[in-house]
């Protein structure tokens, strides 16, 4: 298996001038990780967890019949899948594919065997060791205070950039776009139909009610159709960026504030299997269609001169694609509700390992999605005006003198196909997944006749499940906003007091809300600056995670297994780090934030700005960009330091290395009962 | 096969929360009504709310 996973992925590293077959990066990937499977996550298992299945698991010993629920592994591990399986591991690896499809794809299944499958594994061992605490407690006993308040902060604010991000991505696939949003809009009442008739009708009939979603969501998007050709209803359903922004703020104000099971827990379970369904869906089609990779290995993009985002390969390809390969969000999942349902210690290695391996795996469909649309194309739809020019004649002829042929024509015949007025512009990832995801489907059944269908079914699948995100992340985001704030004054902590409900709501929704104005103001368009931001803040979420991890296996080995979590931490440091720097300091303007703002100060003191207000505002926008990510810089560097000083102290022996695990205690838990 | 559907099943109903559900009826010892799902239904909301979404 070994053997097979280095011959495949030297057939896809070394192959060169000729189109690859997609199976390659399949094989090459599903080697790897069984390799790494078989062998690394059995080693960290077997010989630095010690993993015991007599130890009885917090949820055997705490068993309530809620939170704490001994549960068949299988199934745990389809939960926690859905749980870590959002937006990003389809976003990044698309973005990312603008270097080609080589450094995305060896990043994506190196890092998550070696670094993010260990990183999830041993923080779901950690949490389930010390009764399901979370990142932040574990971070706050192991570490100390100044950690734990600081990784409290950071996740807080990582939710914030996520949000605003996510959002851009659902503004720009569906701007212009009378059917996408149309069906994007017809889920809302769907939702709350659902809701009503959980409530009020069948309640508890969970299933039934989302197969009846499904089947409605499926004939909205064929009335989508209907909707975009119709002269009286598709301009209503036609808007731009601006309007766009302000409805989706709208309405993440509305689904924070209105009662849960209303709007965000039909919709909720609507998501959770739209997209098992369609990554299922998405693996068969491209293992039956086995389609051919357009997209060279590498593009001359890689010296940082890239249309999508600016910045050189190292660190930029890293922190593009974060949770498909290493993410720290993953860490507050494996702290969060699975390590409260595991029946025996052993279940942690496919449940922690294996999950991640799989998120890995939908990350590799993703590059296959983008990299099987022609070059051309994949630029003239990804690339802001900014950057390729602001009429269509303009960007293909730019685009195709890098080498990338694409004409007006094709674009218009390839838009008309999918039902969109243009797909110019469209940058932020989504059409282009989607783009790839329709001819991957179309291939399969239907052909061209149905190729609009699946576009449009893609981008409802892509914009349903980030807009589950956008409001449970709101609602999640205020939370911990209100526990914060109660701690100054104590009617805001209380979650029922309702003008303290609302101005947290609103202080998330505006917070967020900015950012994502930002975006869609921004003439990069948005993604540019965003979406590195939102990479470089998660990673260091990582890093956060690792800190614990590796002080987790101080205690417990002392300095024997520090490698297993210092190199990916060295890693990422080595990443975020430089990332960071670059985005604030570079002096090339479509990198650095200051350098951004100088330009456009300097074109604004030369009276050469069209728009003064609207320059000033950039300016603001882009220091404001700079300071979030020194902020960010600074909280992990406490952390980092703040660990130092303790590994240091426990190497030195002048600290006490005290593992805070809950005590031994032997399992009566029976196989059959699970 | 068949196995294979029990499993599809079990995993469906458990992301649905409708194993949970039964969960809670069973630790509590009462029997399916409306106004049990809510109480059911209001609480594991919460609780999901209270820690971060994955991206």
């Amino acid at each position: 298996m070994a053997g097979a996973a280095a011959f495949c992925l030297g057939a896809i590293a070394l192959h060169r001038g000729e189109h690859i077959d997609s199976i390659w990066l399949v094989l090459a990937a599903a080697c790897s990780y069984a390799t790494g499977y078989r062998f690394y996550s059995k080693f960290l298992a077997a010989r630095v967890m010690a993993l015991d299945d007599r130890r009885a698991t917090p949820a055997e010993r705490l068993r309530d019949g809620q939170d704490f629920e001994p549960t068949n592994k299988w199934i745990l591990l389809g939960h926690h899948f859905a749980a870590i399986a959002g937006p990003g591991p389809l976003v990044g690896p698309v973005l990312a594919a603008q270097f080609g499809y080589l450094p995305g794809t060896l990043w994506i299944i190196i890092g998550a065997v070696l670094g993010g499958a260990a990183q999830d594994f041993i923080i779901l061992f950690a949490s389930m060791r010390r009764d399901g605490k979370s990142l932040g407690q574990m971070a706050r006993e192991e570490i100390g205070k100044v950690a734990g308040f600081t990784a409290l902060i950071t996740v807080l604010l990582i939710m914030i950039i996520m949000l605003a991000v996510m959002a851009l991505v659902v503004v720009n696939a569906l701007k212009g776009s009378p059917w996408g949003t149309f069906t994007i809009a017809a889920t809302i009442p769907i939702a709350v139909f659902m809701g009503l008739y959980l409530r009020y009708w069948r309640p508890a009939k969970v299933l039934e009610s989302t197969a009846i979603g499904v089947v409605l969501v499926m004939a909205a998007i064929f009335a989508g159709r209907s909707v975009a050709q119709s002269a009286a209803l598709a301009p209503p359903f036609t808007l731009g960026a601006m309007a766009l922004a302000i409805a989706i703020i709208v309405y993440g104000f509305l689904a924070s504030a209105l009662p849960v099971w209303l709007l965000l827990a039909p919709r909720g379970y609507l998501s959770t299997f739209v997209k098992l369904g369609v990554i299922l869906m998405l693996g068969v089609g491209i293992l039956f269609v086995r389609p051919e990779l357009q997209l060279p290995a590498f593009t001359r993009f890689v010296d940082g001169t890239g249309p999508i985002f600016a910045g050189k390969i190292f660190p930029f390809c890293f922190i593009t694609i974060a949770c498909g390969a290493m993410s720290g969000f993953h860490a507050l999942v494996a702290s969060g509700t699975t390590p409260k349902m595991i029946a025996k210690e052993g279940h942690a290695r496919p449940i922690g390992y294996g999950s991640m391996l799989l998120e890995s795996f939908v990350a590799i469909m993703a590059m296959i999605a983008a990299c099987v649309l022609q070059p051309g194309v994949y630029f003239a739809v990804n690339s802001p005006p900014a950057t390729v020019g602001a009429t269509p004649a303009a960007a293909v002829e730019t685009i195709s003198s890098w080498g990338f042929p694409v004409t007006v024509a094709d674009m218009t015949g390839l838009a008309r196909d999918v039902g969109e007025q243009t797909l110019f512009y469209r940058t932020g990832g989504a059409p282009s997944l989607a783009l790839g995801m329709a001819r991957i489907f179309a291939t399969s059944g239907g052909g061209r006749a149905l190729i609009g269908f699946w576009y449009h079914f893609a981008i409802m699948f892509e914009a349903l499940f980030i807009l589950t995100i956008l409001d449970t992340g709101t609602r999640v985001g205020r939370f911990m906003l209100q526990d914060f704030l109660g701690h100054a004054w104590k009617p805001l902590g209380r979650t029922s007091w309702m003008p303290g409900v609302v101005a947290t709501s609103a202080l998330i929704v505006g917070a967020w809300g900015y950012f994502l104005i930002q975006g869609v103001r921004d003439p990069l368009g948005g993604i540019n600056s965003l979406w590195p931001l939102y990479g470089t803040a998660n990673q260091l979420l990582a890093a956060i995670a690792l800190c614990v991890a590796t002080t987790i296996l101080l205690k417990m080995h002392g300095a024997k297994y520090l490698w297993i979590t210092c190199a990916p931490l060295a890693w990422l440091v080595a990443v975020t780090f430089t990332a960071a720097w670059q985005k604030i300091f570079s002096p090339i303007p479509a990198v650095g934030f200051l350098a951004q703002a100088d330009r456009l100060a300097a074109s604004l003191r030369a009276g050469a700005a069209l728009d003064p207000a609207a320059t000033q505002a950039l300016i603001f926008n882009a220091r404001l960009d700079a300071v979030l990510c020194g902020v960010f810089l600074v909280l992990v560097a406490t952390i980092l330091l703040d660990s130092l000083r303790v590994w240091v102290g426990i190497l030195r022996g002048t600290l006490e290395a005290r593992v805070c695990e809950a005590p031994f205690v032997l399992s009566q838990l029976r196989e059959e009962e699970l | 096969m068949r196995r294979l559907g029990r499993f599809i099943l079990a995993l469906l109903r458990e992301l649905a929360d409708e194993s949970a559900y039964q969960r809670h009826l069973s630790a509590r010892g009462c029997p399916h009504s409306a106004a049990e799902w809510r109480r059911f239904s209001e609480e594991r909301q919460r609780a999901r709310c209270a820690v971060a979404r994955c991206c």
